[in-house]
């Protein structure tokens, strides 16, 4: 039993992690009801910036954050802005198929740019652990991940509920029409939605690029990722997100106990193709 | 006008088959190469576009059937030395096999949600390749049939593979099947309620689908000769498809004939420069997307008011 | 072009795609009135106040709000403009609160700063909307909801209101009530464009009434002088 607790403190720290890579792509297909199928790829774009940050300028990659994150807001409100808001209609494959073509044609750059080698986003926070028991540890690149990723979710939480900004992105994802006539400027809304997404998706990025290493074709693995937490959390909550993630993680780490390593991602599948089968809304889902 | 415009492109169509048909005879290596690539991404382009532009199924997942044929033609030629065309034959079944346990999960899905849902079960069984000690983990497996197909052979499975989806894409369409699906494309729910089983047409053209498609794939793993879980199962396949499907228009039956044309060369003139071909591609795709969104044949049907292969009944 | 006049609109076509909705449809608003429109179902009533708002395109025509060209401004330049319009189905935020719609309707930056004071009044005018200001907005009967829509629709104090059948579905006596807080605003200053199916409570509030059949403007004026017979007419088209 206490063989269990170490994956499961890891699980519930990871899922953290998991929920703010999840919540940026979550909104966004509460708000324009499309998956953006270049969710990945964006936050793999953020954690390549933060890595060109961290050489040129020589800081550490939490400082880069605050060059990063805007950045990649305006990266956010210009595809949505100028991309996918010229398609958004009745049909559902133009919008999810420039996003696509958005993810290949990141990957594709980053790779030219980069090359395929494996990278990290160096910080000395990756090998500490503080120890709790004598067979429990707390990672603490780990926990970072979770106090972050929690940070910026109540962040975003009180964003929505709390500023106009928000109540509007609430309400032209409720009903565009009757927000138009409150004089919202939906497509712009849309745009800075996504431009918010984004941030939330480089916080994400370069979290994942400190405690894991990446590559530029990284990104549809996280994009995966972020599905499942939709799917097994439920769609555009925060505390679905939150229970999303932490139940992924802990299937993740504990298939990884049990089966080996190479089971790690193979389990998280296999729970997620069969929470879609059982109960697609998730838990605290209502479609 | 209608009337001589559909025998010229009768004529057209049927003056491409007939060159096709005679490529071994004329053709040099490169063309020969070209011709056989061009046949069978037309096979899995014309199967996406029946999912995804008349279904109306988000097709993010055929991969796993051409991974999954590749591999049955490999185990089936390498330990148990099945002869390489009933191999191929034995790929298609699996693979509907396998489409039919799919949907038991994905079927309940509609949209990205049965889209994203393919593209899982395509990494899983990436992964579970990967770790099988069986089919040799990620180091990957020749593929060394009993007595091995001669590029002739290839090239001749190749053009009936690809003429082939043609004609049955025409023909499903054209059948009450057809009908049904295209008012499905316009409204799920009303089509429902005029007693059109969505389901079953769903199914169905899912599970034919997964054939066709598990038969190209076991030809072309012929021609490749070499088999990997990593290559085999990528979402690459599924994109190449959708640029060929979206440039060269969806929803129509010619779009997948111009746009394999234009993959290929494309990916053939760059060969040497994969990133760089994809990521053309890429932008290609988007421009279209956002200036013309039904593609080259789609603009050009809706401009000139014809269809080449028109499934519609006159 | 008056200066008393508020809305004037003239020679107005509307087309769905291939489809004529609107024909050379021209009427007037003064400044402080209520104006009806009323017709059967398909007369192009909700297509005459769509366009006017901004959320459908005009083919052609003119539209001038106070003296300004509005024609195929979209809707939320609109409401910045001071025109607003209370749709047909009402049309709340049905995941948001009944406070959160109403501040909703304050979202133009010339309406935020007398948030505070358009909610005081609006919640004076519609107390049960005060009563229920926590609630989601999907639990209000079809009654409150509806004066959700018209307090939502005032709160950015506009200088014109157009509102498309408020009274659908609505009991009588909820009807009578809030006709009466219409007429209470419209005291106050405020101009009104009614759109009705129900004849006689919008001609008995109207000033000035004009009836559409398939897409026209068949018959207007004082609804004092005008006969029963000669609306009924009007809106049967016979």
């Amino acid at each position: 039993m206490e063989e269990l607790a170490q994956p499961i403190l890891n699980g519930i720290l990871l899922g953290g992690l998991y929920a703010i890579v999840a919540i940026g792509m979550s909104t966004m297909f509460g708000i324009v009801k499309l998956v953006n199928l270049a969710h990945g790829d964006l936050m793999i774009l953020a954690s390549f910036l933060c890595l060109s940050f961290m050489t040129w300028l020589g800081v550490s990659p939490l400082l880069s954050l605050f060059v990063v994150v805007p950045i990649m807001y305006f990266v956010g409100f210009f595809v949505q802005g100028y991309l996918i808001n010229r398609v958004l209609g009745k049909e559902m494959e133009p919008p999810l198929l420039v996003a696509f073509g958005i993810s290949i044609i990141l990957q594709n750059l980053l790779l030219l740019i980069f090359t395929p080698d494996a990278r990290t986003l160096e910080t000395s926070l990756a090998i500490k652990t503080i120890p709790i028991a004598d067979f429990l540890n707390i990672p603490v690149i780990y926990l970072i991940d979770f106090l972050l990723g929690l940070g910026s979710i109540s962040a975003l939480y009180f964003f929505f509920q709390r500023t106009y900004m928000g109540r509007a992105i609430r309400a032209a994802s409720d009903d565009e029409t009757a927000a138009q006539l409150m004089g919202v400027n939906t497509r712009n809304i849309y745009a800075k939605a996504m431009g918010i997404a984004m941030m939330t998706a480089a916080m994400a990025g370069v979290l994942i690029g400190m405690t894991f290493t990446f590559y530029p074709h990284t990104g549809p693995q996280y994009l995966i990722i972020a599905f499942g937490v939709v799917v097994i959390g439920g769609l555009g909550s925060m505390k679905g997100a939150l229970a999303g993630g932490l139940i992924l993680a802990i299937a993740q780490l504990l298939g990884a106990h049990f089966f080996g390593p190479g089971f790690q991602l193979f389990c998280g599948y296999v729970v997620l193709l069969v929470v879609l089968a059982l109960r697609p809304q998730g838990i605290f889902g209502t479609i | 006008m209608g009337g001589t415009l559909q025998k010229t492109r009768w004529y057209i169509l049927g003056l491409l088959v007939l060159v096709l048909s005679t490529v071994p005879l004329w053709g040099t290596e490169y063309v020969l190469l070209f011709c056989l690539l061009f046949c069978l991404y037309l096979a899995f382009s014309q199967m996406w576009n029946l999912l995804t532009g008349y279904s109306g199924l988000l097709a993010l997942g055929q991969q796993s059937f051409i991974g999954i044929s590749g591999y049955t033609v490999a185990v089936m030629c390498n330990y148990y030395a099945v002869n390489a065309w009933l191999a191929v034959l034995l790929g298609g079944i699996i693979s509907v096999l396998l489409a039919l346990f799919m949907s038991l999960f994905i079927f309940r899905m509609r949209g990205v949600y049965f889209g994203i849902g393919t593209w899982i079960f395509a990494e899983t069984l990436m992964l579970w390749f990967s770790n099988w000690e069986y089919t040799k983990y990620g180091v990957g497996l020749f593929i060394k049939p009993p007595t091995p197909p001669s590029m002739t052979e290839l090239y001749y499975a190749a053009f009936i593979v690809g003429v082939g989806s043609v004609v049955l894409v025409y023909l499903i369409l054209r059948s009450k099947l057809g009908l049904g699906l295209m008012a499905m494309r316009d409204d799920d729910a009303v089509s429902e309620t005029m007693g059109v089983e969505v389901f079953r047409s769903k199914l169905y053209c899912f599970l034919v689908a997964a054939f066709v498609t598990g038969i190209a794939a076991g030809v072309i793993y012929h021609f490749q000769v070499f088999i990997q879980p990593y290559r085999a199962f990528a979402i690459d396949w599924t994109v190449k498809l959708v640029f060929i499907v979206i440039i060269g228009g969806i929803g129509t039956i010619e779009g997948p004939i111009l746009g394999a044309f234009i993959y290929i060369l494309l990916s053939q003139t760059l060969s040497e420069y994969i990133s760089l071909s994809m990521l053309i591609l890429g932008v290609i795709a988007i421009i279209v997307i956002l200036t013309a969104p039904k593609g080259i044949m789609g603009s050009l049907q809706e401009k000139m008011g014809f269809e080449i292969l028109s499934p519609r009944r006159r | 072009m008056s200066d008393d006049l508020a809305l004037q609109v003239e020679n107005l076509d509307v087309h769905y795609k291939d489809f004529q909705a609107l024909w050379n449809v021209s009427l007037e608003v003064k400044r402080g009135e209520i104006v009806s429109i009323i017709g059967a179902n398909g007369a192009g009533k909700s297509t005459l106040l769509n366009t006017i708002s901004g959320l459908m395109v005009p083919t052609q025509g003119h539209i001038t709000f106070f003296g300004k060209d509005i024609f195929g401004l979209s809707a939320h330049k609109n409401l910045a403009g001071g025109l607003s319009l209370v749709p047909e189905g009402r049309r709340v935020f049905s995941r948001l609160t009944v406070y959160e719609n109403l501040v909703m309707g304050s979202y133009t930056p010339r309406a935020r700063s007398g948030r505070d004071e358009a909610l005081d009044r609006l919640y004076n005018l519609f107390p049960i909307l005060k009563a229920r200001s926590d609630q989601m907005a999907d639990t209000l009967s079809g009654g409150e909801q509806q004066m959700l829509a018209i307090a939502r629709a005032l709160m950015s104090d506009p200088k014109m209101v157009l509102c498309d059948e408020v009274s659908l579905g609505l009991a009588p006596a909820v009807i009578k009530d809030i006709y009466k807080r219409l007429n209470q605003i419209n005291d106050e200053g405020l101009t009104i464009v009614l759109v009705e199916q129900d004849i006689q409570r919008s001609l008995k509030a109207a000033r000035h009434a004009y009836v559409m059949l398939e897409g026209k403007v068949v018959l207007e004026g004082d609804p004092s002088s005008l006969t029963e017979e000669e609306v009924k007419k009007a809106y049967f088209g016979i």
